[in-house]
């Protein structure tokens, strides 16, 4: 199984290697730029989706083994989502700002 | 010249002169004299026009003896943040409430008005957050200072006075890491939205765009409530009495 995902993954990048052979309108650095963009706002997004799913697994589970504190479970359940978001949203704001 | 919105263009039409008058005079004159309104000044006065309109109705009919829908609506409001302010700023939370529940109106209001064609949110543009934000962190000081005098700064200092000099540094950080984080969320927030939207109606013109206005309202609401709430947690940081 191993060996049939290594050999999946480096078929796909071989696969991928003509992109290469485009030529490019821009200036280099403006393709690293947004190469880097990507792949910041790739990690980010994951990370970021990651911390919510831990957040919002244990705000349920408490919510089901407490019923009574439900409001206030949800209240801290919504101030921790919006707060990790905000750091994936700083990511794509850098994404769109950087030089 | 980028293309501004009819309303803005009826603005610049009638109003460029007093508008040039108040830029001149506080010393940034406008980019282009003949527009000196921007898209987002104009919506955002058309909101505060329609806030102080629909808020003077509102008061004009309220009545205890016959409550209308409206006011049954309003009270259910005022009750939500009645009990918010009071779990999360503390005991004297509501004193607070008119600068709370006019900010969650204000932005509320801003992000949804994006979604009428022919006008947009002022919240898509970074100044509209910012200025939101400072006034956010003016406010919270300044009940601060208010509530505990000049002992205010002993919040800064920490636990403990030997640990006074690595905690001030963070505490100032970390304080002025929160008109920054209060900004960019909410801008990131309507901005992302805005442009998703766009993307999505230049490819696929029919359905999916309605599921992104969907959630750029959800987006919005709760964007809105989160300024407020976190507005009420640093006032209630600020004003908590540890004894």
């Amino acid at each position: 199984m191993k060996n049939k995902l290594t050999l999946l993954a480096f078929s796909l990048l071989v696969l991928a290697s003509p992109m290469m052979a485009q030529g490019t309108t821009g200036d280099p650095s403006d393709n690293n730029r947004r190469a880097a963009a990507y792949i910041a706002m790739g990690i980010a997004s994951g990370l970021c989706g990651l911390g919510q799913g831990r957040a919002t697994a244990s705000a349920a589970e408490a919510m089901a083994r407490n019923p009574g504190a439900v409001a206030a479970i949800r209240v801290a359940l919504i101030l921790g989502l919006v707060l990790i978001e905000s750091l994936a949203l700083y990511t794509l704001v850098i994404t769109f700002i950087a030089k | 010249m980028e293309k501004e919105l009819w309303m803005t263009a009826q603005f610049n039409h009638y109003l460029a002169g007093p508008a040039n008058a108040v830029l001149n005079a506080v010393q940034t004159p406008a980019q282009n004299p003949a527009s000196p309104w921007t898209d987002w000044m104009v919506c955002e006065l058309l909101v505060v026009l329609f806030m102080v309109l629909f808020f003077a109705l509102v008061r004009m009919r309220l009545s205890v003896d016959k409550p209308g829908k409206t006011q049954h609506v309003m009270e259910l409001i005022y009750e939500f943040f009645h009990a918010s302010a009071e779990e999360v700023v503390g005991h004297d939370g509501p004193k607070y409430l008119t600068f709370f529940g006019t900010l969650f109106l204000f932005i509320l209001f801003m992000n949804l008005i994006g979604l009428i064609p022919g006008l947009e949110s002022p919240t898509m543009y970074t100044m509209v957050p910012l200025g939101l934000a400072v006034v956010t962190f003016v406010f919270y000081h300044a009940t601060g200072m208010r509530a505990h005098g000049f002992g205010y700064v002993k919040q800064f200092l920490g636990p403990f006075w030997w640990l006074a000099w690595l905690m001030l540094p963070i505490e100032l950080i970390s304080h002025a890491a929160r008109p920054l984080s209060l900004t960019v969320r909410l801008f990131a927030n309507m901005f992302a939205g805005e442009q998703v939207y766009l993307t999505f109606l230049v490819l696929t013109k029919v359905i999916l765009p309605v599921v992104f206005i969907g959630l750029h309202l959800f987006v919005g609401v709760l964007q809105a409530y989160i300024f407020m709430l976190l507005a009420m947690v640093y006032v209630g940081g600020a004003v908590s009495h540890e004894h």
